[in-house]
């Protein structure tokens, strides 16, 4: 094997890891951001928000090396694939940090209230769910590792089911004033962010799968 | 100036042979798309049933199966001494010339055998053009290097249309119509390979075969060379043999991946697959092809 292509070689294997500490940031960031909405503390939500510029500057590091990278060595095979999934996956982690954003931002909105316990509990189990679904596409992606990928498209029901569960709470309530109608409306985002963060994990396995076999995830029916 | 008129590839026949097979064992060559298997039913420009080449008792190619299709650019890929070069002078005789050479198998040209006793060189030489790597035109003045072999094969019509014709489809004339009667020596590395495929299309072939044809060339040129066969495609049947795998990707609709295999004892090319060039260069079925195309090869 010549050296440039030698060195390719490393560049890939640099942008996987960097994809992987990508994916440690924005899990990271869920844990922190569940946290300080759960605790209502605004100073560790204000961090997420800081914290989210760093996973933008990693993805965006990627993608121009991803671009650097498909200009110089016309990468074929499953370095193209890995080249097109980094992008993809990079870009869906971006995304997910972005979610997490939008629920920190709640804490404020909410601020001096606190959420009743059954309501933080499903929370609780959102994150953890959201945190169980980025564990298995990060290791998927990493291992490259097919059944993982898909597996994940299953996991995903037990954050629609949470959300369900949300929102059958949030009716229960039948206070309406102000406050609670904020809570409410606050609480209901946040249901669809987890979920967003979720589904994004899906559309790495999807990635993960393409990279791998070189079936595109929509050509399947 | 008349029209040149288009070109088709020769009354399509229904091939001697029945349909590919469709179940290959799994150390054979693979057709990398199954919908691939399907679109064989076509009618092929060459049909190559289990060729063995043997240069003395060299075995350089060993039970290469492929079909070449109408109107396709078909790349072939691998490294080098791998046989390509070998391959595609099967596909019109040329080894015939090399002492000591020996071909077994099939290869089917037009639905007829190509290595039948009553099949002419000449006439097949005029059905099947052919482009070399270096750019080799003759001695002559421009206007003869193209005009000589329809003079030859006594063409109808008027010589200087056929000239001029040739010139234009070979994205040549704008350039050297105010210099006709100068040496073909007088141009440009890459004006002297477009004049190659002016003089391999004034006789009309069916097939142009092209062995690395852009190798001595600069990218301005290569690209030039690479359009020109995008809009000869329309008319006519090209096999290239390429070492610059993005070319092959570029241009070519179907990609057959060589390689030399050692397993028996010896160098011997063996074709590992043919599909679709985006397939091929996009997730390749056979590791071999992945390790060569992606570089991880050697
Ligand atoms: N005229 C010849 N006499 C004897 N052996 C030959 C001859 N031409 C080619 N060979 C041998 O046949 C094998 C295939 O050669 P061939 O030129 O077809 O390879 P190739 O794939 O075109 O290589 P390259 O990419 O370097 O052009 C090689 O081992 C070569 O040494
Ligand atoms: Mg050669």
């Amino acid at each position: 094997m010549t050296k440039t292509r030698r060195l390719f070689h490393e560049e890939l294997q640099d942008l996987t890891h960097d994809v992987a500490r990508l994916g440690a940031l924005v899990r990271q960031a869920i844990e922190a951001g569940t946290a300080a909405f759960l605790a209502g503390d605004l100073r560790d939500a204000e961090a997420v928000i800081v914290g989210d510029r760093a996973i933008d500057q990693l993805a965006h590091s990627v993608e121009s090396r991803v671009s650097d990278l498909l200009a110089r060595q016309q990468p074929m095979a499953a370095d193209l694939r890995l080249l097109l999934s980094a992008l993809r996956i990079s870009y869906a982690m971006e995304r997910m940090g972005d979610n997490m954003v939008n629920v920190v931002k709640g804490t404020r909105r909410l601020y001096p209230y606190l959420l009743e316990p059954p309501i933080q509990d499903v929370i609780s189990r959102m994150h953890e769910q959201a945190v169980a679904q980025l564990d298995v596409a990060i290791t998927a992606f990493v291992e490259r590792d097919v059944n993982r990928a898909t597996a994940l498209e299953d996991m995903d029901d037990a954050m629609d089911h949470l959300q369900h569960e949300l929102f059958r709470l949030l009716f229960h309530t039948h206070a309406t004033d102000d406050a609670a109608i904020q809570t409410a409306v606050q609480v209901g985002l946040l249901g669809r962010y987890f979920e967003r963060i979720a589904d994004l994990t899906v559309t790495i396995g999807e990635r993960v799968r393409y990279m791998v076999t070189g079936e595109f995830p929509f050509e399947e029916g | 100036m008349t029209e040149l008129p288009s070109i088709r590839v020769g009354p399509s026949r229904s091939p001697a042979s029945g349909p590919q097979e469709d179940k290959l064992p799994s150390s054979e060559p693979s057709v990398s798309d199954p919908a691939e298997v399907e679109a064989t039913h076509g009618p092929s420009v060459f049909r190559v049933e289990n060729l063995f080449f043997y240069y003395g008792d060299h075995l350089a190619l060993r039970d290469i199966t492929l079909d070449i299709r109408p109107r396709e650019i078909t790349s072939l890929i691998g490294p080098s001494g791998c046989g390509k070069t070998t391959f595609i002078r099967c596909l019109n005789r040329l080894n015939d010339l090399i002492p000591g050479t020996r071909l077994e198998g099939r290869v089917e040209f037009d639905g007829e055998s190509l290595y039948g006793p009553d099949v002419r060189a000449i006439e097949l030489r005029r059905r099947i053009g052919m482009v070399f790597q270096k750019p080799n035109p003759f001695p002559k003045s421009i206007y003869e290097n193209v005009a000589l072999a329809p003079r030859m094969n006594r063409m109808k019509g008027n010589l200087d249309d056929v000239v001029e014709e040739s010139l234009v489809r070979a994205a040549l004339w704008d350039e050297v119509k105010d210099k006709l009667r100068a040496s073909a020596f007088s141009l440009s590395g890459g004006q002297q390979q477009r004049l190659c495929i002016a003089r391999a299309i004034a006789v009309r072939p069916e097939v142009i075969l092209m062995d690395e044809p852009c190798s001595a060339l600069d990218p301005v040129a290569t690209f030039r060379i690479e359009e020109l066969m995008e809009d000869l495609k329309n008319d006519y049947t090209i096999v290239i043999v390429t070492h610059n795998m993005q070319q092959a990707a570029r241009v070519s609709d179907r990609t057959a991946f060589f390689t030399v295999d050692t397993s028996q004892g010896g160098r011997t090319g063996v074709m590992v697959e043919i599909g679709a060039t985006s397939k091929i260069f996009t997730a390749p079925s056979d590791q071999r092809t992945e390790d060569y195309i992606t570089g991880r090869f050697g």
